[in-house]
């Protein structure tokens, strides 16, 4: 019978694959035995981080880079691991977390540092860890505002930068007779208004993103003094947040701004809408959109920008606002309690932040350093990134909470129900206050349980 | 017991080539000793495919249960045992403060929709493609292939098409239609419906394809010297041997449907849309996004004992399980 | 195809003429058409999208277009760097092959258990594997990731991350459906030859091993593919469960698909040759295994 021969080859092949992969698998690190001199000969560090959609291969190439070169250094090496997405990240720290194993050590997107150290199971950074790393000065000040609740509880290293900005067509505005973008939001709705012609919009937005909505409602809100998370209290009933909606929802409804498609782009289509030329502003993106844009047919032709800082219907900076023009942005490492290795792993994370590390990361992956010196060195030769370390420096980080997951969530929630009835034009303030004191409730109620 | 119909079908092997076909409307004597023997049983051949469920299964959903029962979130997770008992203080919460009832219900009517529809289409395939013709092999093959798409990549090309300026647009835009949107507000859940439906109508047709073969020639031969009409003809000989496989096919995809969570989360997204947050999307956001464990873990338990107990009783009532005891005077 | 071959030789032509040909015809031939056509349609326009964006450029899918504006037949060659699949795809065969093997090994000597002895407790025991399909996959997945953990601190192996991992989940899930398959095939085959096997004295295991499983290999295979797509289409165990080396493809397709969502334009096209690469493997073995899915649900017929 052909069906047995075949099932036989598959279940030799498959049996093989087995017995060969039980083999890999009884290869565990022993426990380490810390000591001044950090000897990890026989060792492996485990080390997750996000996996690099621009340039998979390059990304490759620098695992094993960083592997070899560790090698040298300590005699360990280091397997790297990747996951795809932020839900993915979630995933992952939580399972470990739980279960008490995993990876030594995590490169996390920023945000999510507060979750990490609401879970107790990374490492709280003494003077002694911060010495075998190189020290707190070594990295620019600003990219330590999100690395714990204050600077004696610390669990995030800073390993990369990227704060937001703003991609504009120049020949677009030029043309328009712009000569500089506008520094409030109100100045960039009505030079969007003017730079909208036929099928050319505006600005390219991507109103079904999973994250992208909430960083301008967010922006929006603090310029106007409301950090969304003040302290015990969740303020999405504020009129500033309803203010910041009310502004993002416009670009698609009232002033037409931004493609009608845009309702259902995710980030990566509204950077494609500015690729191809079809829209003149790209607000909320960041220096890695360069990689695209370079190769696409806006390349020569554009320039990063600040986003205004200025809220939504003022003129300037109220008193208690803050002109923030971007969320800390980036990625921090942390250092897993369970970790047998943390000693190697800060030596890994030394080795990553170091000057010269940091420079070669930013010209392969195109993300700022985090190292001072590093940083200061790029900033002298490099105009077009100027205004990005420009941000990096004015950036605000987000509240220091156990509940900003939720409360992004819930940000990002109001956006996603209000779709429906944006796209028919027809969304009512008194609706989306209703959506908004949903939010509330559910925020507030995370916000009660935060420890 | 069994049904007085005539035509209930024997069962006839043709992979054994078994001598033991019966005429149409028969069905073999039960001999004596012929059930299922009561000496002798090897009970430790069900051993290891029992003990893999227990431990793969039934212990991790103890542990489920044990967690519905805890105040288990980002706070405690480290230390998951000593996270503070709080009795049904979660079920309660999922039932009173969450859309839990509202994800149920869109998940229940979405399985129910979905593999309603399902039905008469595998079987539409399956009455279609049993007569021979040329090509039959490939339309076969063909109509498997929505089956056998990772529901990961049937969601992304769905939401690429489904997307406002997709294709989908740009044809009905063609024809004069303007649709609106798919992958949000009420037509989402038709949208989910309509997917679901694509990638999953093959296994009601294998299924159907199935039952089909066991009706014998005779059965045939006997409706066409009755002049039976061909809808006569399936409505009272063919059907009623479908019977079987149908309502195996309901109740698993029925299941699988409400269980889904791949497609809606690749279609939709998150945070879901109102109209698609389904159950499985929910307890996954409560889960792994607001790191509400053990409310997570209570919405889900929920769910499975709402769901189980109509399913026991749709066992019972259609006798799928009894097999031969079944018909045991 | 193969379908000439398994046509049960009753329904072959006999000379007779009209009413014999004709005889096992189920729908008039215009609506048999209609009923074809239609599904070819529904299935193929989808399908033949997939094909066309696999070779179509990144910038025209995203802008919505059908047809290709340039051939990008490239991104076939280059999806095999972006992406992890060699790896993904070999990690997927031997895991879904072996669990597809040892699921239906299990599946048979269960089923033929279920099926042959009486017993206390045996209708539930049935019912439960349907009532199995209902639980969901969600609620599994923290559990079984903390029975996992405590076990490789237990007993000082490691289990997640490696292949054996999925093996044993995958096995366990697909296991009530399988068996369910078998017990519908195994309940339509005849008795005979066991009864006069047992007369003879044979054992259950010598009855199992030497008349039943040749008899069954329809029903053997079916339930051996639907454990196969269990394990080959799982993302949310895999997920967790595998690190880089053991990453299936499923998981490898659905990184590459979700780091495409943040940054840049995403690739598409190389999006759909990997899924259409990824699909390839399971629309072969379902082509191989065709005669044998529709036969092994048919012999014991779903009853």
């Amino acid at each position: 019978m052909k069906a047995r021969h075949a099932l036989g080859a598959i279940a030799g092949i498959a049996i093989l694959g087995l017995a060969l992969q039980g083999c890999a698998g009884s290869t565990t690190p022993a426990p380490a035995s810390s000591s001044t001199k950090i000897d990890g000969t026989g060792k492996t560090l485990d080390v997750m981080i996000g996996a690099n959609a621009l340039y998979p291969a390059e990304q490759k190439q620098w695992f094993q880079d960083v592997s070899d070169r560790f090698e040298k250094q300590t005699g360990a090496k280091v397997n790297f691991e990747t996951f795809a997405s932020a839900n993915d990240e979630l995933t992952k720290i939580q399972t470990s977390v739980l279960s008490g194993q995993g990876p030594d050590l995590y490169n996390l997107g920023s945000t999510f540092t507060p979750t990490a150290y609401s879970t107790g199971a990374f490492v709280q950074l003494t003077e002694a860890d911060w010495k075998k790393i190189g020290g707190r000065d070594k990295f620019i000040p600003g990219t330590l505002g999100i690395s714990g609740p204050d600077a004696k509880h610390e669990v995030g290293i800073p390993f990369a930068s990227r704060p937001f900005v703003m991609a504009y067509n120049k020949d677009l505005l030029a043309a328009a007779g712009i000569d500089k973008p506008a520094t409030t939001w109100d100045g960039l709705t009505a030079q969007a208004k003017k730079l909208t012609t036929g099928d050319t919009y505006g600005m390219a937005l991507a109103y079904a993103d999973s994250y992208d909505p909430w960083k301008f409602v967010w922006a929006m809100s603090l310029q106007a003094g409301n950090p969304i998370l003040d302290g015990k209290k969740a303020r999405f009933d504020d009129p500033t947040t309803l203010k910041a909606y009310q502004t993002y929802f416009s670009w698609l409804t009232d002033e037409k701004v931004v493609d009608p498609s845009a309702i259902g782009w995710k980030n990566a289509q509204a950077v494609a809408a500015f690729a191809s030329g079809k829209a003149a502003f790209l607000p909320m993106t960041t220096s890695t959109s360069m990689v695209t844009l370079d190769k696409s047919a806006v390349a020569g032709k554009y320039a990063y920008a600040l986003m205004p800082t200025v809220p939504p219907g003022a003129k300037t900076t109220p008193k208690n606002g803050k002109p923030a023009t971007s969320i800390i942005s980036g990625d921090n490492m942390v250092v897993a309690k369970y970790s047998k290795n943390q000693d190697l792993a800060f030596a890994l994370v030394n080795m990553l932040t170091s000057a010269s590390s940091q420079t070669s990361y930013q010209k392969l992956f195109g993300d700022l350093p985090t190292n001072a010196a590093a940083a200061k060195k790029l900033e002298d030769g490099n105009a077009a990134l100027a205004p990005v370390i420009d941000s990096a420096a004015k950036s605000v980080g987000t509240p220091f909470s156990g509940a900003w997951g939720d409360t992004q969530l819930a940000l990002v929630n109001v956006v996603v129900q209000s779709i429906p009835s944006l796209s028919t034009g027809s969304l009512k303030v008194s609706d989306l206050k209703a959506k908004l004191a949903t939010a509330q409730t559910a925020v507030q109620a995370a916000l009660d349980k935060a420890k | 017991m069994s049904t007085s119909t005539p035509v209930k079908a024997p069962a006839v092997t043709r992979a054994s080539g078994s001598p033991t076909g019966s005429p149409v409307g028969g069905r073999p004597a039960r001999r004596p000793g012929r059930s299922p023997s009561e000496r002798n049983r090897p009970f430790w051949m069900l051993a290891p495919g029992g003990i893999l469920m227990v431990i793969i299964i039934i212990v991790p959903l103890a542990i489920a249960f044990v967690i519905s029962l805890l105040d288990l979130d980002q706070y405690t997770l480290r230390s998951w045992l000593q996270a503070p008992f709080i009795g049904l203080q979660n079920y309660l919460e999922a039932v009173t403060k969450s859309s839990l009832l509202r994800s149920i219900w869109i998940s229940v009517s979405y399985a129910a929709i979905a593999s309603a529809v399902t039905l008469p289409i595998g079987v539409a395939a399956a009455l279609a493609t049993q007569n021979a013709f040329r090509g039959r092999g490939l339309v076969r093959s063909i109509f498997l292939i929505p089956y056998v798409l990772p529901a990961f990549v049937v969601g992304t090309v769905w939401r690429t098409m489904l997307q406002p300026g997709g294709v989908v647009d740009a044809g009905l835009t063609g024809l004069g239609i303007h649709a609106g949107l798919w992958l949000n507000g009420p037509q989402s859940y038709w949208a989910l419906i309509a997917v679901q439906i694509w990638s999953s109508w093959p296994f009601f047709y294998l299924l159907v394809l199935a039952g089909l073969q066991s009706v014998d020639q005779e059965v045939h031969e006997a409706a066409a010297i009755d002049g039976a009409g061909w809808w006569t003809k399936l409505r009272h000989v063919i059907f009623p041997y479908l019977k079987g496989p149908v309502s195996l096919a309901l109740i698993i995809s029925f299941l699988h449907n409400i269980n889904g969570f791949t497609l809606p989360f690749v279609l939709f997204g998150v945070p879901a849309p109102e109209d698609v947050n389904v159950l499985p999307v929910l307890t996954y956001i409560t889960s792994f996004q607001s790191f509400r464990f053990g409310l997570s873990a209570a919405m889900a338990v929920a769910s499975l004992v709402l769901i189980a107990i109509p399913l026991f009783i749709y066992l019972k009532a259609v006798r799928l399980d009894t097999g031969e005891e079944g018909k045991r005077p | 195809m193969t379908e000439i071959l398994v046509r049960p030789p009753l329904l072959g032509r006999k000379p007779t003429g009209r009413l014999n040909a004709d005889v096992t015809r189920l729908l008039p031939k215009p609506l048999l058409v209609t009923i074809v056509v239609i599904l070819l349609l529904a299935v193929l326009v989808p399908l033949l999208y997939i094909v066309l964006a696999s070779v179509n450029s990144d910038v025209s899918v995203a802008s919505g277009a059908f047809f290709p504006t340039e051939l990008h037949l490239d991104n076939y060659l280059k999806v095999w760097t972006t992406v992890d699949l060699r790896n993904g795809l070999i990690n997927s065969v031997i895991v879904s092959g072996s669990v597809a093997i040892i699921c239906a090994a299990l599946a048979v000597s269960s089923a033929y258990v279920l099926v042959r002895f009486a017993f206390r407790g045996r209708l539930t025991v049935l019912r439960t594997l349907v009532g199995l399909q209902s639980i969901p996959g969600t609620l599994m997945l923290l559990p079984v990731f903390v029975l996992f953990a405590s076990l490789a601190s237990a007993l000082g192996i490691q289990i997640i991350g490696t292949r054996w991992a999925l093996f044993i989940t995958y096995i366990t899930f697909a296991l009530p459906f399988s068996t369910w398959v078998m017990v519908t095939y195994l309940r339509g085959l005849p008795r005979e030859l066991e009864e006069a096997a047992r007369i003879d004295g044979a054992s259950s295991w010598r009855i199992l091993t030497r008349i039943i499983v040749p008899l069954s290999w329809p029903g053997i295979v079916v339930s051996a593919i639907f454990a196969f797509l269990l394990g080959w289409n799982d993302v949310l165990f895999a997920s967790v469960m595998t690190d880089r080396t053991s990453r299936t493809a499923a998981v490898a397709l659905q990184v590459f698909g979700a780091t495409q969502e943040g940054g840049a334009i995403p690739l598409y096209g190389q999006m759909m040759a990997a899924s259409l690469i990824c699909a390839l493997p399971v629309v072969v073995l379902y082509l191989v295994f065709q005669r044998y899915l529709v036969g092994g649900l048919t012999a014991g017929g779903v009853k």
